[in-house]
């Protein structure tokens, strides 16, 4: 199986076209405003989507299996609760007299197929999008509903899902309604020949072997624990690597996701193969936590002064060091990157200068994702790795897979003398 | 973002993503989060209350291909199809005038060559001279990110910055 930026890119439009179409059917259904959220391709192993879902919040699902241009599962997940606000809004129109027992919350025949109903048109919605990018034919089964806390029941039975080790690509959509908390979450799992097959027709270059993308995620996870690492032994934060993720989004989707708040941030430039940028981004607090915990002393500064800043600067600078030593390593080339950029703003604004320097040659990109986080203490770390896309293509058809069980991975603790 | 279906008058501001342009009218409020060197570009018609917000990321749409399916995303192409779509709406072409904020230049990283926020905000600039639309308030540079709220039935362009010193600093051109 090859793929290749085109293929990705016609996938991700899918994906947004699917989700539009998903959240206008459902504002039609129950006259609520909603809106598209963050559409990503994540390249996730099995055991990530299933800690995904084990976040012991009661969730329902409706399930539908595809057959024709894509085959395998589409599925749309809420939580319980919102569930039951839905079926409220639309049971409400129909049967004014005969309104749900919201406190119950317990499915009746009912409600049930209320939600099955609403679930369906969902899927039904991101199914025809699909087909209208492909231009082909996809056919859905009946909707089968869900529910359960873990990930057991809704991908237990599934053949396509990936299992613990295997890297899937998954197309994940947030919609949400406008003014309100109630949001959904929509997977796609493709059977992988058929995604085989789709990638062979929608590909326009030689491509990239799926396997190297595989390994690629290997190495980045190497330098995830890396980061994780370096922050422990220079804070005595004892963190550890919460989430980590291969996506494929258009670089317009990359601040949008960012929380509206004020972020403490360093920022890098590397070049290398690949060459590209990478990003820490802390909240405040998190930020306070590190420069407490790495000067020693009181320090009477306001907000982040200079010793705060040149602390974080030094905490980002091995953690990146780290990072990209594990790619270098394992693509056998060296990577050198910039000295690093303070930042303390918007966190979107601290995103877009780049985002906007790789718009100018490329409309997506891959992005690593990864959250470090302590246990305890607020160490909150998000990390940002994005390359240079006809960078990045190359540094993976020259990638030897198997060069990457056998690299070792150590970051080297130097001395930061630029600041 | 997508929002689809709107209600007049709504009290939630309708945002205004990057590459996107919303043209709309009276009291509704357009908002753009997080702007670092991306910029917001809002045009209005004083007498009809009929107005745009679009948050621009490169300049030159007239040098890039497909820029007709992503006006918003170019300063150049996004001016161009907000006067379009507000004229359609009823705005009067010589009555419009222009605010913009943002472009700003936070990193100073060697491949970003003279600066990505100052190459958009001379783009901007040259585009409205181009078509003769008074460009009457400013809020660009610097580095540090803002965030915009734009009413089309007053011509407000409010500006708030997250300035070093953590204080909430709030300018209305």
């Amino acid at each position: 199986m090859k793929l290749d930026v085109n293929a990705l890119g016609t996938f991700y439009r899918m994906a947004r076209e699917g989700a539009g179409l998903a959240a206008g059917r459902l504002t039609h259904m129950t006259d609520v405003e909603t809106q598209v959220g963050v559409t990503k391709l994540n390249f996730m192993r099995g055991q990530e989507i299933r800690r995904d879902f084990e976040d012991s919040t009661e969730k329902v699902g409706v399930r539908v299996k595809l057959t024709g241009a894509i085959e395998g599962y589409s599925m749309i997940v809420f939580e319980r609760e919102n569930a039951f606000r839905i079926i409220e809004t639309l049971l409400a129109e129909s049967s004014s007299d005969d309104a749900v027992d919201i406190e119950e919350r317990e499915f009746d025949e009912m409600t049930q197929s209320a939600a099955t109903e609403v679930g369906h048109i969902m899927n039904s919605g991101f199914v025809d999008g699909w087909a209208d990018v492909l231009e082909a034919v996809i056919d859905v089964s009946t909707p089968e509903f869900v529910e359960g806390q873990s990930a057991e029941p809704f991908f237990g039975d599934i053949d396509e899902t990936p299992d613990d080790d295997d890297l899937a690509l998954l197309f994940q959509s947030r919609i949400e309604t406008v003014g309100t908390e109630i949001g959904f979450s929509h997977y796609l799992f493709p059977k992988r020949t058929s995604m085989a097959s789709l990638l062979d027709r929608l590909r326009t270059s030689g491509g990239i072997e799926y396997d190297k993308l595989d390994g690629f995620d290997r190495m980045a996870e190497r330098g995830a624990e890396e980061i994780a690492e370096t922050a422990t032994t220079l804070t005595g934060i004892d963190t550890s690597v919460e989430i980590r993720r291969l996506n494929f989004v258009s670089l317009e989707a990359i601040p949008q996701q960012l929380p509206d708040e004020t972020l403490v941030g360093v920022a890098f430039e590397f070049d290398g193969m690949p060459s590209g940028y990478l990003i820490f981004l802390f909240d405040e607090e998190s930020a306070h936590e590190i420069v407490d915990a790495m000067i020693p002393m009181d320090v009477d500064e306001d907000g982040f002064g200079e010793m705060g800043t040149s602390a974080i600067k030094e905490l980002g600078n091995i953690m990146a060091s780290g990072f990209l030593d594990g790619w270098a390593n394992v693509l056998d080339t060296t990577i050198d990157h910039s000295p690093p950029e303070f930042i303390h703003d918007m966190g979107a604004a601290a995103v877009d200068p780049v985002i906007i320097q790789l718009g100018e040659n490329q409309e997506f990109t891959f992005v690593f994702d990864t959250v470090v986080m302590a246990d305890g203490r607020e160490f909150d770390c998000e990390v940002y790795a994005i390359p240079d896309e006809s960078d990045l293509e190359r540094a993976l058809n020259d990638l030897e897979v198997d060069r990457i069980e056998e690299t070792p991975t150590t970051a080297e603790f130097q001395e930061l003398d630029n600041t | 973002m997508k929002t689809y279906g709107s209600e007049p008058g709504a009290p939630t501001p309708v945002q205004v993503g990057i590459s996107e342009l919303i043209v709309s009218e009276g009291d509704d409020t357009l908002k753009s989060y997080g702007l670092g060197s991306c910029l917001a570009i809002a045009l209005y018609d004083p007498d009809r209350d009929i107005g745009g917000l679009a948050h621009v990321m490169l300049p030159d749409g007239d040098a890039a291909e497909h820029s007709d399916r992503k006006p918003g995303k170019y300063a150049d192409t996004a001016i161009r199809a907000l006067l379009r779509r507000m004229v359609e709406a009823g705005a009067n072409y010589t009555a419009v005038e222009a605010k913009i904020a943002g472009g700003s230049d936070m990193f100073e990283f060697e491949s970003f060559g003279e600066g990505v926020g100052q190459r958009n905000v001379a783009a901007a600039r040259a585009e409205l001279e181009k078509l003769g639309v008074p460009l009457v308030a400013e809020d660009v540079g610097g580095e540090h990110g803002r965030t915009v709220e734009f009413t089309p039935e007053t011509g407000t362009l409010v500006v708030k910055t997250a300035d070093k010193n953590a204080d909430h600093e709030v300018i209305e051109l």
